[in-house]
């Protein structure tokens, strides 16, 4: 992870603390709600008559992608489990201890414990974490029914052992870092949340833009029919094309680089979302992705965004990365030191 | 528009290129009716917003070299010569108003020093942010995506992008930023776009025009014709000169029908050039880099 210059969350933190308290503890209430009311909410419409989505939207939801094995096929929590997960939450916040992102959260919870991912050099801590949304869903995946990604293929798995074998070492070169501590990308699509896991949708009568604060990275969307882009030109984010189906935006994206993974998928894959604003201040994110080269199946995950009323921020992550010229200098440094250095390597 | 000079400069050289511009569409039309027929991307007249606004959502780019120089300059031999002629540095007519660029005696010294050393220098070849108004004159294409309450624009390089904010002239911008922070409005069929809250390191060309954190761009996009954009850009920064400017070019709309936005990502291309220095293996040419917006202590 990188700690950034100008961008620190701790300065956004300040500014989101007040509504993203108020955001959790309303959450639930609202998701319940939003649930309900799916068949009579109106979605406001832009001037052009489209299902108006714009607004700035995080995804800071504490659902685990994959379900914990622990619960089987159950996909909700019952109502004294919530209850529990939401007494245990506030215990983890309050003790101020390490930060959690992403997946972290619900482990925690279950196991009562916090997973240290960066022992060698010390984690964020709380105050680098916004408030977590919490749901009483047990996976964001809805589909396997099991809420786990489906096994890899024998060719998926002939994939991951060959990019293992031919990874660099950590610290030898720029090369062995990961892409997110390069400042290329943060994956597509970046799903991880509580870690400036934010989105803007801004819309015109033609194309939609979909930015993520990520490394400023904007995904143009364009709604007119338009030629396939040349299977030659293979991108770090794919290519997009959308389209409206009644109230909901679906976006589907090819044209994948293998250099560009997504839980060992690579080129072959076929993205597709599809974005349903479900209240005033939700807005449904659904993805499924598909290849058969990877996994025996397709599988389907369900984050809801919540509306977020601060703006994006400039990521400027390559501009102010002294973090990677850190870690390389401080090999070279241990290495005229006669020591061997032992950075682990983050995880995906 | 500045004057009357000016304004009829750019009368006649829209009319001539959206003259040009209909011959062009016409051959290629010839050439490839049955694609665009497909794609149905031919404009007649300035496409307009649901509110009566020009629509400026589209793939635009500038045309020419001022991206080398925003002044005049001859053209001139690269900084490498295994680069050759590719390599070597074309001539422009520049695109600033007036004459020399009004600098202040130290504006100018860091300027000079900045162009005779600008490839260690020029934050660009680094892939850094261009900065405004430099990231609408780059020799790549830029998606502009029009909002009622938010333009967007993305950038083809080093996939940089800023957010307009309509009509929210007293939202200050919440940090520092490379690409600024843009406050717009209409007047009339004119985007006028303030930015502000500029960090100091971005520069305005190859040649070493420079700015400083005081840095004001005001920004006037107005259509001419239904795929041309006349682009003008008043510079403002008492630190660095002693009275605002003005630079101003066109933005012409790509006409293919298979235009779209591409990823230049370039972190990867300036990677080697930034921390080639420091692999374990590194050839002994491998320097650190200079002209960094940040510093590490190195060990001994």
């Amino acid at each position: 992870m990188i700690m950034h210059q100008k961008n620190n969350p701790q300065h956004r933190n300040k500014l989101r603390t007040l509504t993203a308290a108020m955001l959790s503890v309303a959450i639930a209430a609202v998701s319940a709600q939003a649930l309900a009311q799916q068949g009579s909410y109106k979605v406001p419409r832009t001037p052009d008559g489209h299902p108006d989505l714009q607004g700035v939207w995080a995804n800071n939801s504490s659902t685990p992608l994959e379900r914990p094995e622990f619960f089987g096929d159950r996909a909700q929590l019952t109502a004294a489990e919530f209850e529990e997960l939401m007494r245990q939450a506030d215990q983890i916040r309050a003790s101020g201890g390490d930060a959690l992102f992403g997946d972290g959260f619900l482990g925690a919870v279950i196991s009562g414990e916090v997973r240290s991912y960066d022992p060698a050099t010390g984690n964020y801590d709380a105050a680098w974490m916004v408030d977590r949304n919490l749901e009483n869903r047990t996976s964001l995946i809805v589909d396997p029914p099991n809420g786990r990604i489906p096994p890899l293929t024998e060719q998926g798995q002939a994939r991951a052992r060959e990019r293992a074998s031919g990874r660099h070492s950590p610290t030898d070169t720029y090369l062995g870092r990961p892409l997110q501590e390069r400042c290329i990308t943060w994956g597509m699509p970046y799903i991880m949340a509580g870690y400036n896991s934010y989105y803007q949708i801004v819309q015109s009568r033609t194309a939609v833009a979909i930015i993520q604060e990520m490394i400023h990275d904007v995904r143009v969307i364009p709604l007119e029919p338009k030629p396939p882009l040349d299977e030659r030109i293979e991108l770090w984010h794919g290519d997009a094309r959308g389209w409206w189906e009644g109230d909901t935006l679906v976006v589907q994206s090819r044209n994948f680089s293998d250099k560009s993974p997504f839980r060992g998928a690579g080129a072959n894959r076929t993205f597709t979302e599809r974005y349903t604003r479900i209240a005033d201040d939700v807005l449904e994110y659904e993805f499924t992705v598909e290849d058969p080269t990877t996994w025996e199946r397709p599988w389907t995950a369900v984050i809801n965004y919540t509306a977020s009323e601060d703006p994006i921020f400039e990521y400027a992550c390559h501009e102010g990365n002294y973090a990677l010229m850190g870690i390389l200098s401080g090999a070279r440094a241990a290495e005229r030191a006669g020591l061997v250095p032992d950075a682990p390597i983050d995880q995906e | 528009m500045p004057n009357d000079q000016t304004s009829t400069g750019f009368a006649t050289m829209a009319r001539n290129l959206v003259l040009t511009a209909a011959a062009t569409t016409l051959l290629t039309l010839a050439a490839s009716a049955e694609t665009y027929a497909q794609s149905s991307q031919v404009l007649t007249e300035v496409p307009r917003t649901a509110e009566g606004k020009p629509d400026f959502t589209g793939l635009w780019q500038a045309l020419g070299s001022a991206h080398w120089n925003i002044e005049p300059s001859a053209a001139k031999a690269g900084p490498d010569w295994k680069l050759g002629a590719w390599g070597a540095i074309p001539a422009t007519l520049g695109v600033v108003e007036g004459g020399p660029l009004p600098y202040t005696p130290e504006g100018l010294a860091k300027k000079k020093a900045n162009e005779a050393d600008w490839l260690a220098l020029d934050p660009l070849v680094k892939c850094y942010m261009p900065g405004v108004p430099r990231a609408n004159m780059l020799p790549f294409p830029f998606q502009i995506i029009q909002g009622t309450d938010n333009v967007v624009m993305a950038y083809e390089f080093a996939s940089a992008m800023r957010i307009v904010y309509m009509d929210q002239p007293d939202f200050d911008g919440p940090v520092p930023a490379w690409m600024g922070h843009s406050r717009g409005h209409w007047e009339g069929d004119t985007l006028v776009i303030r930015v502000t809250d500029f960090m100091p390191y971005t520069w305005f060309d190859h040649a070493g025009n420079h700015h400083s954190d005081q840095l004001e761009v005001i920004e006037r996009y107005t259509p001419a014709g239904p795929n041309m954009i006349m682009y003008e850009a008043e510079i403002r920064d008492p630190e660095t000169y002693t009275r605002p400017w003005k630079m101003s070019f066109p933005l012409y709309r790509r006409m293919e029908a298979n235009a779209q936005l591409l990823e230049f990502k370039c972190v990867e291309f300036a990677e080697e050039l930034i921390y080639g220095y420091l692999r374990k293996d590194a050839p002994a040419d491998r320097v650190p880099p200079r002209g960094m917006p940040f510093t590490i202590q190195e060990l001994e």
